[in-house]
């Protein structure tokens, strides 16, 4: 089992009366976890887990259940209410939202990212949090948004001590554009046109298809033949040959094959 | 543990599940000795059939189910693939797959493997895959997958008998469940769900089946895993955690990433086992000679082209057989009353004469026809040629708010209309299907064939009889056409389904195939001749021949006022006619006569139109056996004919043919639609709609025709 993120450095086992603190919000995280591995966290393997003692869980148990966040039953079983549930969901997705954002973005090394998620996980505030998820999903959905990462990467001014930007970046980067600009839609492909498919777009039933017949991102197809009536296109790819409609073709982004 | 389930009356089911058009039927027939439909286009198959065939002494069942690219629930082949493998359990399933896209195919493989213990992988079309240089380890890929492996050519027959010892070595293991490699992630998701699964009654072969489908959120497995109560509820709730958190991980749904899973672990897969030993392209013929069909400019006249010579054939080359068997029955009938003694139970002779003669053997003249037909259609669906022609008249269809996939039911239709209408099977959306559906009666069918072999020729001059019969299926289709946009702009009106379809390469149709389906259909021809054209012939006759009509002097003279069609003729016709009109046909046909007389019909029409309701043909029995008894000692299809056209003028044979074109679609027909549409209400339409249609059309072109002066 992966253990995303045991915040195992933090033994703090005082618990303030009014927010959820730290500590009550690691033990949520914990529980989740448990819940969700084995159905049931016993006192025994939380405590094991958060590397403290029994005796230490209990009162947070309490505490915890007495706020209407977990059923603590026979003093042994612990299951998470619905109430207890959304916390502790919300908990865990910004714990491993701040990990990832450390460790895949700003490139911090994985043991420290857990860490510094760990310890930013409770005071970072909700706006703030936004804003991180905002920049994240930029990061992930923009075309260039990987550009932007791997350009972080190899950036000869921070990662070496080089003191002015050498524009090594950028021969790369031209390349690249030229790419992104021209992702087209399948349908705007001519008879006789190669093309790379980058990506299925569109939802459900209709994307579902498409990708069952076999046309996923990566394949080379190959567009044989409009229909006479220009509507049905006829494509061919891997030995296989395909008539799909204009709207369908329109869900198939890709990358012209430059002769 | 079921794995050694319990074998009802000793016999192994084996299912033959794989993609669409990738040989099953093939293999079925072969290994069964069955003839069920095979065809190259996907989806021929809508029905699963059994059949049966004996290995070592063990009987064993094989079930063939339509071809599906997934098991899902979207479109209905792909929801009855899944409860014919996930709920019906076979005791060992054989994945057919095409050998020459097999990418595709192994997804499917994928699936099984996670509801399925007992499996057989069988390689089909491997002599087009091995042509193309394709080379597979097969001893590794079944030591990969942990089942059997068989290569095989399912219209040669070739490799039957090792799928046959595979699948008997299989069913006697104790299967082991293979391990499938999707990734840690989705694998610990598939496992938890599993593990909450195995505390409700999901049996534990299909449980990783349904924790995949529960994952993805399938409404289908949904609701099931729902009715086992609280173990199933609590089951879906660790199934909603887990997809929260693969969701957030990968930023994609969850059935995009099972499907990328199912990828990558077929890609992987064949990485290890395909060796390309060369390029060769096994398509090029293929391709050329789409060059040519599917041109741009050639493909529609080709198309045009190639529907014509099929109706030529029809009508042209049939014309000598049919001439042959109508001498026979004209023979026959002469036999009969030559030799019958003299004055001895005449009404027995006349019912062999006029009633089984005149009515069954008017419609077995038609055999030939029936036969060309078929076989024009058999090549046309065997060759491949008919996905070409989807793909050239898509856009046209569309325009009319008819689905792509209506295409094939419509040219099905040409044949008979029950089976279009059940393969209208592969449409995904309900409204697409109805409307195709409903209009479906208007593709002239084989029945009606018939008809227009009997009424053309009797109205018009011989270099008009091809284009004519083209004609008439040209109005057909046309109003086909016409009726699915209205009903797709009006009751049946919505968003339209995907059009994706595969175009297979073409194939040599084999003889056997195409001759057991000439074989099938002339079968059923005579069978139904035999049976109920018989049966009602019968009926008709004595309907028109009793209550026996006997002349009193006074209604003579009355009689031969009002029936001036007798005075035509000699004394002994004037007095058969007044025989018919005081017959119970001709008191029924006199009845409904002011209602059709508009239209330019008389009575005889009347009761031959209402009898076609119960199949199509009888309505030419139904005028076979009113004339024979109307011309004493006279049979065959010239007499009738020359009967037909002293009786009534050619705008009136045309009224007729659009009326028999439009109108009443047969008592099949409307049983098959309520079956598939799941109500009355369709049907009732159906019926309903097309008559009314029929009766003003037919009433239009006779009124204006007449006052044209035609
Ligand atoms: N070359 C070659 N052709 C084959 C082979 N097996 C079947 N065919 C042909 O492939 C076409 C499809 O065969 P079917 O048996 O109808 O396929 P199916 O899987 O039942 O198709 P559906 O019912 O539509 O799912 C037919 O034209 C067959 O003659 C094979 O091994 N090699
Ligand atoms: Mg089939």
């Amino acid at each position: 089992m992966p253990s995303y993120g045991r915040c195992a450095y933090m033994t703090d086992e005082e618990i303030p009366m009014v927010q959820l603190s730290e500590s009550l919000e690691d033990y949520m995280e914990t529980i989740f976890e448990l819940v969700r591995d084995n159905k049931l966290a016993r006192i025994k393997d939380i405590a094991k887990a958060r590397d403290v003692r029994s005796a230490s869980v209990i009162p947070a148990m309490r505490r915890l259940s007495e706020m209407g966040l977990i059923t603590y039953e026979k003093r042994e079983y612990i299951d998470l209410t619905p109430a207890g549930e959304r916390v502790a969901r919300r908990v865990y997705a910004r714990h491993r939202l701040l990990t990832r954002f450390f460790r895949d973005i700003l490139g911090i090394p994985n043991e420290f990212a857990q860490k510094d998620a760990c310890a930013l996980e409770h005071s970072l505030s909700d706006v703030g949090m936004d804003y991180i998820v905002r920049f994240f999903e930029f990061i992930q959905s923009c075309p260039e948004g990987g550009d932007v990462i791997s350009r972080l990467q190899s950036c000869a001014l921070v990662n070496s001590d080089k003191k002015q930007c050498t524009g090594g970046c950028t021969v790369q980067r031209n390349e690249r554009q030229v790419i992104a600009e021209q992702m087209k839609s399948l349908r705007e492909m001519k008879p006789g046109q190669s093309c790379n498919v980058v990506r299925i777009s569109g939802t459900g039933a209709i994307r579902q298809r498409i990708l069952d017949m076999g046309l996923m991102p990566g394949i080379n197809i190959y567009v044989e033949r409009l229909s006479p009536a220009g509507d049905p296109m006829w494509i061919k790819f891997q030995g296989s040959q395909l008539s799909l409609r204009l709207k369908e073709a329109q869900m198939v982004l890709v990358e012209p094959e430059v002769k | 543990m079921n794995t050694t389930k319990s074998r009802e009356n000793n016999i192994l089911k084996v299912a033959l599940a794989g993609s669409p058009n990738c040989g099953k039927t093939s293999l079925f027939n072969g290994l069964t000795g069955s003839r069920q439909h095979v065809g190259n286009y996907a989806g021929v198959t809508v029905e699963s059939r059994n059949g049966y065939y004996t290995y070592n002494g063990e009987r064993v069942e094989v079930r063939d189910l339509p071809g599906s690219y997934s098991l899902s629930s979207f479109s209905p082949e792909e929801m009855i693939a899944q409860q014919e493998l996930v709920d019906a359990r076979p005791d060992v399933v054989v994945v057919v797959v095409d050998s020459t896209a097999l990418k595709r195919s192994l997804v499917l493989l994928a699936q099984v493997m996670q509801n399925s213990r007992k499996i057989v992988l069988c390689l089909n079309m491997s002599d087009e895959a091995k042509k193309s240089g394709q080379r597979i380890d097969l001893e590794l890929l079944a030591k990969l997958l942990g089942f059997p492996v068989v290569e095989t050519v399912g219209h040669r027959q070739q490799g039957l008998d090792a799928l046959k010892e595979k699948i008997a070595e299989v069913a006697q293991k104790d299967g082991i469940k293979s391990r499938l490699m999707l990734g840690e992630r989705l694998e610990s998701a598939i496992e938890h769900v599993v593990d909450a699964l195995s505390k409700t009654s999901v049996p534990e072969d299909a449980r990783e089946w349904y924790a995949v489908k529960i994952l993805q959120d399938d409404h289908l497995f949904v609701t099931r895993v729902l009715e086992r109560g609280k173990p199933g509820r609590d089951a879906l709730e660790v199934a909603k955690k887990e997809r929260a958190t693969i969701e957030a991980f990968t930023g994609e749904d969850v059935a995009l990433y099972v499907t990328e899973r199912y990828y990558g672990f077929v890609d992987g897969l064949l990485r290890e086992v395909v060796v390309q030993v060369s390029h060769i392209d096994t398509r090029i013929q293929s391709d050329r000679i789409d060059a040519i069909v599917v041109h741009r400019v050639l493909g529609i006249p080709i198309f045009l082209l190639v529907m014509y010579a099929i109706f030529w054939l029809t009508f042209t080359v049939g014309a000598y057989p049919m001439d042959w068997i109508d001498q026979l029955f004209g023979l026959m009938a002469d036999a009969i009353v030559t030799y019958w003694p003299n004055d001895k139970a005449m009404d027995i002779q006349s019912l062999l004469v006029d009633g089984i003669i005149g009515g069954v053997g008017g419609v077995l003249v038609f055999l030939p026809n029936i036969v060309l037909l078929f076989l024009g259609l058999a090549i046309l669906q065997d060759s491949g040629y008919m996905s070409r022609a989807a793909f050239l008249t898509d856009r046209l269809m569309h325009r009319f708010g008819l689905h792509g996939r209506s295409f094939i039911p419509l040219v099905t239709g040409f044949g008979c209309t029950i089976p279009g209408i059940m393969a209208t099977r592969t449409m995904e959306n309900e409204r697409d299907r109805l409307a195709t559906m409903l209009v479906l009666p208007l593709m002239s069918c084989g029945a009606r064939l018939p008809i227009w072999m009997l009424l053309i020729p009797a109205f018009f001059a011989p270099p008009l009889h091809a284009p004519m019969l083209f004609a008439i299926y040209f109005i057909g289709i046309f109003l086909a056409f016409i009726l699915a946009l209205i009903l797709r702009n009006t009751v049946l009106k919505g968003e339209e389904a995907p059009f994706v379809m595969e175009l297979p390469p073409y194939r040599l149709p084999t003889w056997r195939s195409v001759v057991s389906r000439m074989m099938l259909s002339s079968w059923l021809y005579l069978k139904k001749a035999g049976t109920m054209i018989l049966g009602i012939s019968v009926i008709m006759w004595a309907l028109t021949t009793y209550p026996k009509y006997t002349a009193s002097p006074a209604q003579e003279t009355n009689a031969a006022a009002s029936v001036d069609l007798a005075s035509a003729g000699s004394n002994d016709n004037a007095q058969s006619f007044r025989q018919l009109e005081h017959s119970v046909a001709g008191r029924i046909g006199k009845a409904i006569e002011p209602l059709i007389a508009p239209l330019g019909f008389d009575w005889k029409i009347g009761v031959a139109t209402i009898g076609a309701f119960t199949a199509k043909e009888v309505f030419v029995s139904q005028l076979g056996v009113i004339y024979a008894l109307g011309d004493p000692g006279e049979t065959g299809e010239d007499t009738l004919r020359e009967s037909l056209a002293r009786d009534y003028s050619p705008l009136i044979g045309f009224s007729l043919m659009l009326f028999l074109l439009i109108a009443t679609p047969c008592m099949a027909t409307i049983a098959i639609t309520r079956k598939e549409s799941g109500s009355w209400k369709w049907p009732a339409l159906q019926f309903f709609g097309l008559t009314a249609i029929a009766y003003v059309l037919s009433l239009l072109v006779f009124q204006i025709g007449s006052l044209l002066g035609l």
